[in-house]
Parts: C-alpha cells; structure tokens; sequence
C-alpha cells in the first residue's frame, strides 16, 4: 500500500519563494542598495564622478576586475583555488604581443591563439589537480611560480610595445559613457549565468564542488569536470590579459601581478562560498563594482591612494562579517539553515 | 612494529631534503668558486634570517590547518612602526623591538579572535586583515621609507659572536622555539591537535577558539620579528617589506613536508625548506642567470617535492588504506 | 539512593526530524546499564546530550539529583563523565600515549611529559591485552586496536561514570571477553556504566537494567534485564509496526541472470567473488561492519579497479571503469549507506539531487538543461515515491532522513536502473517510512529489477531478501536461501561468521 503524496508536487510560487532563493536575491539586494547609495553620495558631492570621462575610465577598470572575479569564481564554485589567475593572465598578455609583434599574426587569430595558452594553462593545473589528489592551493601555487617564471624565460621579461593601432583600438570603443570592456564583461556574465542556472555542464561542477564523492558515484565525471572548470578559469584569466594588453597599449610582463586580491574580493563579497558548491554571478559583478566605485570613490575624494586598500580589507570583512551575522540570527529564528 | 635503526633513518621525514641540500651546496661549490666566499656566506644568512621566520609564521597557522595570508602584512606594518618609533620618537632600539612585537602579536590576535568569533574561513579574514594592515602601512607612511635607522641596529646585525655571525642566531632560536612549542607545551600540542582532527580534538575538552587564536597570536609575533629583522638587513623600513613574503611563506613549510589540512608540520623540514630555496635563488645568481628566471625554477622546486612527498606518503600510508595484503 | 546521572524529558530537535522525544534515562552507581535501539533510534543524540556536544531543547540532565548543564564537551569530562563514542575520535600523528592523555596532558614547568604520559599510559594498554609501544602513532594502528585505544583512553580517566557507545563494534570476540571482565570489575567498584550495543547476546550476559529507544521515544525506561529474553528485547526495539510478519507472503518472479560476479578480485581486496543476481530478485549481502560489503557495491559500479576476474551483466562481460560507466552502460545504482557523506548533495535542492543521474539524458543541444526540464523529468519518480518535500527546491538537507532515503532511491528509478545495490537502506530513518522502504524494495523487484541488498541489520535482511550471501573479510563464505525464519536465520547466520572467523584466527596461530 502506497501512501497519498500530500505535499509531492509544487507551485511555482512555492519553488519562487523558497527559503534558500529569497536568502541568495536578498544578499544581492543588500549589496546592490549600497552600490546604488555609494554612487548615489559620491556622484552628488563629486560631479566629476558621473562625467564620460570617469565612467569611462572606470567601466574600463571594472570590466577587467569583473572578468578576474570570474576566473577565481569558477573554481571557488569547485571549492578549489586558482592562485595561477595573474600568471596566466600575463602569459596570455604576453602571448598576444608576441604573436602580433613578432610574428604578426591577424589581430583575431593572435587573441584566439592567447585565450587557447589559458586554456591549456588551467587545464594543466586541473590535470595535475586530479592526477595528484593534492590540495589545489598548493599546485596553483607551484604553477604560478611555474608560468610566471616560463613567460619571463622565454620573453626575458621584456615588453612588447609596438603593438597595431588596431589592437589598442579596441580599449577605446564606448558605447554611450561605457567602455565596450564592460560589454565583454556583461556578456560573459550571461554566459556564466547560462552555465551555472541552464546547463549540464553547471550543475555538474557545483555537484561536484557540493559532494565530489556522492556527485561522482551518481555518475559525474568528476575528474573531467574538475580539468574544464581549471581550463575555464584558465580561458577567463586570458580574456583579462587581453583586455589589460590592449588597455596598455603594450604586452608588460607585470601585468597579473596585483590580480591575487580583487581575483577572491569580487566573488566573495558577492557571496561565492570558498567552500565549493555554490556562486554567484550576479553577486561577483556587483561585488566588483563595489570595489571599482570605492577605489573610484576615494581617489575622486583625494583620500590618499594609500589608504585604499585599507578600506578594501574593511569592507571584505564588513561584508563577510554581516553575512555571517544575518545567517546567524536567521538560524536563530529557524529560518534557513545552510 | 619493532624498526631497525636504518628503517627509522629512512623514514626521517627531512632526510631526502636535507640530501638535496647538501647535494646543492656541493654542486653550488664546485661550479662557482664564490659560493663558499664569507661574503656570499653572509648573503645567504641573511636571507635566511627574514625568511625562516616568514616561513615559521605560516607554519603555525597550517598546524591548525588554517592559512595566514597577512604574514607579510603583518611584517610590514610592524617594520614601518618600528623604523617610526626609531627615527621619529628616538625610542631604545629593545624598547622599540617590543613595540614591535607586542604590535605584531596584537595583529595576529585580531585575525585569530575574528575568526574564532565569527566563524568565517581564516583564509577570507586573513585576505581582508592583508589588505587592512597592508592599507594601514601605505596609508601611514604615504609609501616613504624611514631612511635614518640608528648605526646601533646595523651595528648589532653585521656583529659576530666569536667567529659566528649574530644573525644565524635568530633562525636558529626561532627553530628551537617553535619546535619546542609545538612539541612540548600544552598550547603547541593542543594546536597540532586541532589540525589533526578538530572533531576529536573539541571532545578532548581543546577549546577551538582558544587555540585559533593563539595559532594566530604566534603567527603574527613571529611575522612581526620577521619585519624587524628586514629592516635591520635593509638598514631602511621600507613600507614594500613583507608584500613579496606569501610565496616563499607558503612554500618553504609546504616543501618541508606540512599538510595543508593541518595537524602535521615539521620544523626541521621548513628549515631545510628554506635553505635549499635560498641556495636555488643564490645559486642561479652565482651562475650569471637572469634574477627573472628565478621564479619558474622555484615552481618547478615546489611541485616537484610536494609530489615527492606525496608519492612517498602514498608509499608508505597507514595499513588501514592498504588492505588485501593477506 | 539517588541515581548518579538521569536524564528526564530530554527533547532535541533537527530541522526534520525530532531526534529525541521526552527520553528518561537513569544510571546508578554499582550497574551497567544496556540502551538499545536500532540505527536513528536516537541513541547517539542522547550520548552527545551527555557528553555536551548537543544541548537539549527540553528536559534536563542530574548529576547526583542536582541539576546540571553541560555546554561544551569539556564541562562533561570535568563533571567526571568518560565516554568512548561511537565514531573514533583520534588525532592521527599522536601517539596512543597522547591520544589517551590529551584533555589532561602532564605538563611540568611548561613542558609536556611525553614519557611520564607513555609510562601511565601502559598499564591500561596492559588491561586490555593491547601490546603496543604506547609512543607509536595511532594512525599505524588496526580500527579494533583504534577502539582498544579509545576504550583505555575512558577507562584512564577513573570516572564515575562511562559511556560506551557500541564499544564492541569493530573487536574480536578475544577483546571483548577480556572487556566485559573489566566492565563487571568497575561495576563491583561502584562505578555507573552505560552499554549501547546492538549484539543482544553481549547485553544480556553483562547488563542489569535496560533502556529502548524507538523512533526518539523510550519504548523502555529503565527495566531490569532479568527475565528478558531477546525476543522481548526485539519486540521493543522494532514495535508492532513493522513485525516480520507485516510485508506478507512474496512469490518471487525470477527472470534472467542480469549481474554475475565470476571470480572478482578487488583493488579494494576482495578475492574470489562469485556471485548472481536474477532479475526480479532480491539478493542479500549479510555481513558485519567492515566485512568489505559497501566495498563490493562500489567495485561493481567502478569507483574501485576490478584486478582479477570478471563482472557479467545479462551475461555480457562488463567493463565498468567509473560509476560513469556503470550508469550509462548497464543502468546499475547504488543507494550508499552514507547518504551524507556519498549519497546526497546536502546543500543542493530535491530536483537537483534526483535529477543528477539523468542530466546528461535530458539535456538539450550543446548541454542545456533548466530547472523546467528537470522537474518533469523526476516529479513522476518524487511523487511516486511519496517524497515529502515543501518544493522541489528544497535543500534536501532539511528534509527528514526517511525523505533523504526516498531522494536517494528516486534518482536511481529515474536512471531506470535496471540493477540496484541498496546498502542500508533503513539507516537512520523512521519506522513508518522503514516499512515504506521495505514495500518499496520488494516493489521494485517484482517490477523487474534485480535488487542486491546490503545490511546489517538482521531482522531487515530475514524479511527482505529471497537469497542471502554472507561475506566475511572480502570474502563470500557462504550464500543460503532465506527461510524468513528470524531465529532459525540469525543463528545460520551469525554461525557461519563465527566459524569463519574461528578458522582464520587457527590458521593465522598456525603460520
């Protein structure tokens, strides 16, 4: 004898507001409303913040961090890291000057060949990830040392300057007040969304990130799924050393240097947990706007530059500590337990 | 159960490090005749002073199975108030030193204690306090070094005890300090506990927080004489101290054989880490090399002993993993 | 006299489930006290209320007639509570001494006395027949001398009061004479000992009074064991609900062989599996806990290498590289026993977690997949299986273990499995949902799947399976048909293990 299903079926209402979907449009609200305020007192008491220019100057700045945030995104979502997100991005900055300076190459093909050396610098990291079982904070470590060292030997950590005007060009389009980087950026957003919300690929690696153990006696391919999702992040970091190669009008080798920090800031203020199995899109690109419009922000204000990544750390830990104390007192209410 | 004296030798954890030392040392002899000179000698002690303590610091805080990403942090903030307080308030170089420190360990303690009372991951907390103490620096100094060191600190650095020079002192205390901590006091033991197995570690009556925050405590007391100690080797508190640490802090206890899940570390191991990443460094300087390709064969070091030590771990795992052999 | 240590109305809730329901327990000093249940009965909730790792909701706990509350596990041990808990709780790297020492390491002027701890700790090591340098490190041990170990660790502190939380799981019949002596012996003391133990046979020798748990509730409160036989012990611990009696008759429609096993050597370290299942069977795999039975499951599907030997599905050789495979190819699944740890995806919704072995079937071109198609895909396996859930994006976390185990079965009718290795399927989930599951199994089978069946629990096993194997040590000893008979089963049973093991002790002594 079977029991009637009582409560088997659903609404969608029911699915629309279920606990953990209110929770997650709820953090994104909350940063949101203190981008909107941010812009909204310093564009009021510092006009120069709204002018073409500085919007310019700044979508340009923000689509670049945005797209560094995706990179390390993709592999929180496994619960792994990428501390290689910079070294690859300077391998692929350097491989776009060699191929059209040196050799030449069309200006498409020379971004193609870039983005492919990312790709198969985070896919060497996946593989090596899976064939040693080993902690990939530790094998990204080795690697960046690794493909930041490479890049120097085989360019002798020279730069590539004369780059085809064409090429730079491209760091100068706009539309209306907005860099065409943020357009790159907005359009890999859409397709990260697509990847984590509507494909298989997606819920294969947050299943893997969850559980890799349960995911894979479900018949995940656990370990491919770990070698794409390093590949990605691999391709992510390359499309952001394109931009900043083009952005600088020249290939430096020092560019990657500084991407460490914003490369987890965005992710994690936008609610990307380190330990694996869930991300946010939508939170990474507002997390990154954040940071842009604070730094923005505060030069605009002529608070010393120096101080800036002092305010950076305290709005991480603001973000993370309210977090962290809204989860708490929703448990306390029995709301949502995660 | 019972091992012979040359199994137990062979299974010293450090051992094969210690062979690839000296295997460096005596390549490093014969192919450069400076390798041996006093002068070059004096170069690597030096190194070695400021980055055994980098490395000490990151190693504690993997013993609990946490990361410090604010080592370097740490070291600069507290470089920059201790070259401060010598320039600008004329403070007595000891007194100063324990400024320094008590700085230091109070840094570390705000890590430790936010992480234990909020919970979060130490590596989000440590990211948010490496740019926090990283934008106080900046902030405080307007990335202008201190340039007027006292003679008396330089004095005190290049000084011999014997024939011995002062600061091979320091790695030296540091080692046995920390070894000592770890393995003979109750804190030390309580925090390897911790890293080993949290769960059982908390029914043994070991308060987590607690032990987090003194893991942290160490940490930053020992980044903190790492600060000092480069700014005595530099002869300036440069604001830039401790921004290139979080590599070789990483790397040196991951070498010697530290599991980053905690609960296993080895002093000796991190030691002889330290050294052979010095010798590499000194060595592809000794032989003429770009200074730039120095980080590729420093990743190709760390890879290739992490999977060393994996492959040997693996080899030798515990008989549970192993069954079917009877 | 006033009892050393009860409890009263204790109440804990889990979002889901309500663990413990208004429980009583009494120890006193001079008895050891037997408390039975089956798996999620709530036996292990009630000794981490006592030990301070959870806090109950309601009810409360008395040392000595005071009233007490313990908040941390530290609280416990200082109010003189010692405990060998259920799963091991050792610190890998350190060293028995160590390990047994470390709420109360030795400390002289600042240092810790390793040697003084080695040398204290050897006369408890000597207690219990374990010969091992107290200085070596735990994690070279055996999981019995782990337990040993853990056992000596609760015997050192010199407690008044001890909880042993099946303390007898995973040691040989040698080990656990020479434990009951000691028990009786610190019972003679005065010492109060609470015994949780699902071999009855232990119980009866060594208990005075008895408390069961059912479903979260005391079936029992403090009975005196005497006069008790198992049956009655059974009865309590099962309830009418689900009595052997309750599934009815089964006609077995046999079909085809649809898994063999010829000859299998594991990388796990199984030797010589031979082994069939027919369609429309169910097949049991009876064994004690680490008797390598899950290990088998997870070598059919692939996630451990076939060395040796062949597995044959519709007798085809297979060639089943990665749970992947064994999905895809031949429509084999596999229920865990472990639905947290391996089962399921906590964090994840009811659809996600259903729909994860299908996805690569009902994705559309280049791999699109949305929450839309998912949820028609598995509503029919969800609502089929009467899975009580407030949306199909639920966590599946919070829903109850018995949902958990309906989540878990479903994914694997989606996958329209035609093979299903079900291990354990019964833990920790309530009685009217067991009996559900129970139905459910013989359901599947007479719709034609062909059904291996893991479980340690005796009575399940008896009622279930048409045919039962018995593995011991990686090895398939014996297989014998089911006469549903408990008694006549379990005696048939568990003799063939003892024999088993009584040879392998021989021929080790004779090496």
């Amino acid at each position: 004898m079977l029991h009637v299903a009582e409560s088997g079926a659903t609404t969608p209402a029911a699915s629309w507001f279920s606990g953990a979907r209110l929770w997650r449009l709820a953090n994104a609200g909350g940063l949101l409303i203190l981008i909107i305020a941010l812009i909204a007192g310093i564009g009021i008491f510092i006009p120069s913040f709204l002018s073409p220019f500085n919007l310019f100057a700044l979508t340009r700045n923000l689509a670049v961090d945005i797209i560094i945030g995706f990179s390390m995104m993709t592999v929180l979502g496994l619960g792994h890291m990428n501390l290689a997100v910079g070294a690859i991005g300077a391998c692929a900055a350097m491989v776009t000057g060699f191929a059209l300076e040196r050799v030449g190459l069309p200006i498409p093909l020379a971004i193609i060949v870039a983005l492919l050396t990312g790709m198969v610098l985070g896919a060497i990291n996946g593989i090596l990830i899976v064939r040693t079982g080993l902690h990939s904070f530790v094998i990204t470590l080795a690697t960046a040392s690794l493909y930041f060292g490479l890049m120097f030997i085989l360019t002798k950590a020279e730069a590539f300057r004369n780059l085809p005007v064409d090429f730079s060009g491209l760091a100068k389009g706009r539309i209306g007040s907005f860099s065409n980087f943020l357009f790159v950026a907005l359009a890999l957003a859409i397709g990260l969304v697509a990847l984590f919300n509507y494909s298989q690929l997606g819920r294969q690696m947050l299943a893997t990130g969850a559980n890799s153990v349960a995911a894979g006696l479900s018949g995940v391919p656990v370990n491919r799924i770990v070698v794409i999702t390093h590949a990605l992040s691999g391709l992510l970091a390359a499309i952001a050393g394109v931009l900043v190669t083009a952005r600088l009008a020249s290939a430096l080798p020092s560019i990657g240097e500084d991407w460490l920090l914003p490369s987890f800031l965005a992710p994690l203020l936008g609610g990307t947990l380190l330990a694996g199995g869930y991300v946010s899109v939508v939170g990474a690109v507002l997390g990154a706007i954040l940071l842009s419009v604070l730094q923005n922000g505060l030069i605009l204000m002529n608070v010393s530059g120096f101080w800036i990544q002092f305010f950076l750390g305290l709005a991480l830990l603001a973000a993370v500590g309210i977090d962290r104390w809204r989860s708490v007192t929703a448990e306390r209410r029995g709301m949502v337990s995660r | 159960m019972k091992q012979s004296l040359g199994d137990r030798i062979l299974n010293i954890e450090w051992l094969p490090l210690l062979v690839l030392a000296f295997v460096g040392i005596l390549v490093l002899s014969m192919i450069s005749s400076n390798f041996l000179s006093s002068y070059n000698l004096f170069v690597i002690l030096r190194i070695l002073s400021v980055t055994s303590l980098v490395a000490l610091s990151q190693m504690v805080v993997i013993a609990i199975g946490q990361m410090n990403l604010a080592v370097g942090a740490i070291g600069g903030l507290v470089a920059i108030l201790f070259g401060a307080l010598l320039e600008l308030y004329h403070v007595s170089i000891p007194l100063a030193f324990l400024a320094g420190l008590a700085v230091g360990i109070a840094c570390g303690a705000l890590s430790g204690w936010l992480i234990a009372w909020t919970k979060i991951s130490g590596f989000i907390i440590t990211l948010a306090m490496l740019s926090v103490f990283t934008g106080l620096n900046y902030g405080i100094t307007k990335s202008i070094p201190f340039y007027n060191m006292p003679q008396a600190l330089k004095a005190w650095y290049d000084s011999y005890v014997g024939p011995v020079p002062l600061i091979l002192f320091i790695p030296l205390i540091a080692m046995v300090a920390v070894a000592v901590i770890l393995h003979h006091t109750r804190a030390g033991r309580q925090m390897l506990a911790m890293g080993g197995n949290p769960a059982a570690a908390e029914l043994a009556g070991i308060s987590l927080m607690r032990t987090t925050i003194m893991a942290h405590t160490l940490s930053g007391a020992l980044a903190a004489i790492a600060g000092m100690v480069a700014v005595a080797r530099l002869g300036t508190a440069e604001p830039t101290i401790g921004s290139d640490w979080l590599l070789a802090s990483f790397a040196a206890p991951v070498i010697g054989g530290a599991i980053l899940t905690g609960g296993h570390v080895s002093v000796i191991g991190t030691m002889i880490a330290v050294l052979i990443v010095v010798l590499l460094e000194n060595g592809l300087i000794l032989a003429g090399t770009n200074p730039f390709y120095i980080p590729f064969f420093l990743g190709a070091l760390i890879l290739l002993t992490v999977l060393f030590n994996h492959w040997r771990n693996s080899a030798r795992s515990s008989p549970l993993l192993r069954r079917g052999g009877h | 006299m006033t009892p050393l240590l009860e409890v009263r109305g204790a109440t804990k809730a889990f979002p889901g489930v309500k663990a413990l329901d208004g429980v009583n327990l009494t120890l006193r000093a001079g008895e050891i006290h037997a408390l039975v249940g089956e798996n999620g009965a709530g036996k292990s909730s009630l000794i981490k209320l006592l030990t301070g790792v959870l806090r109950q909701d309601e009810g409360e706990i008395r040392l000595n007639g005071e009233p007490v509350k313990f908040n941390s596990p530290h609280e416990s041990l200082a109010a003189g509570i010692a405990v060998v808990h259920q799963e091991r709780n050792l610190i890998p790297r350190y060293s028995i001494a160590e390990n047994m020492f470390l709420d109360r390491l030795p400390v002289r002027n600042g240092l810790v006395q390793h040697a003084q701890m080695r040398r204290e700790a050897q006369p408890w090591l000597d207690l219990l027949d374990l010969h091992i340098n107290p200085g070596t490190p735990v994690r070279y041990l055996s999981v019995a001398q782990m337990q040993l170990v853990e056992i000596g660790r609760a015997l050192s502190l010199d407690s008044k009061i001890l909880l042993l939380d099946e303390p007898t799981a995973s040691i040989s019949e040698h080990e656990v004479e020479r434990l009951l002596t000691i028990l009786r012996r610190l019972r003679d003391q005065g010492k109060a000992i609470l015994f949780v133990s699902h071999k009855l046979e232990e119980l009866t020798q060594l208990c005075d009074r008895i408390t069961v748990l059912r479903d979260g509730k005391n079936a029992c409160d403090d009975r005196p064991l005497k006069g008790m036989t198992k049956a009655d012990i059974v009865t309590l611990m099962v309830g009418r609900e689900s009595a052997v009696t309750d599934l009815g008759e089964r006609t077995a429609k046999l079909g085809e062989i649809r898994l063999a096993l010829r000859d299998l050597a594991t990388g796990a370290g199984h030797k010589g599996i031979n082994l069939d299942v027919r369609a429309g069977e169910v097949v049991g795999l009876y064994g004690l806990v680490g008797a390598g039975r899950s290990e088998l499951a997870k070598s059919i599907i692939g996630a451990y290498p076939v060395l040796s030997g062949r597995i044959e599905m519709e007798g085809r050789p297979a060639r089943i590289r990665a749970p992947l495979d064994a999905l895809r190819d031949w429509h084999i699944g596999y229920v865990s026993e472990d639905r947290k740890g391996e089962g399921l995806i906590l964090t994840q919704s009811v659809a996600r977690n259903t729909a994860i072995t299908v996805w690569h079937r009902i994705a559309k071109r280049l791999g699109f997949l949305w929450g839309g198609i998912e949820k028609a895909a598995i509503l029919p396996f969800v609502e089929r299986l009467n899975v009580k859930t407030p949306s199909l994006d639920q966590a599946v976390g919070n829903l109850s273990g018995g949902n958990q185990q309906k989540v878990s079965v479903a994914k694997w009718l989606a996958a329209d499995a035609r093979i299903l290795i079900i291990d354990e399927p019964t833990v920790g989930v309530d009685v009217r949902t067991k009996g559900y599951l129970h139905r459910l199994i013989w359901k599947l089978a007479e719709d034609g799947a062909a059904i291996l069946l893991i479980s340690s629990e005796l009575s399940e096993m008896v009622q279930l399976a048409d045919r039962i194997y018995v593995m011991n040590d990686y090895r398939i000893i014996t297989e014998m048909p089911n006469s549903r008979q408990y008694d006549e089963m379990s005696d048939r049973l568990m003799t063939a293990i003892h024999r088993d093991n009584d040879a392998r002790t021989q021929s080790a002594a004779a090496e």
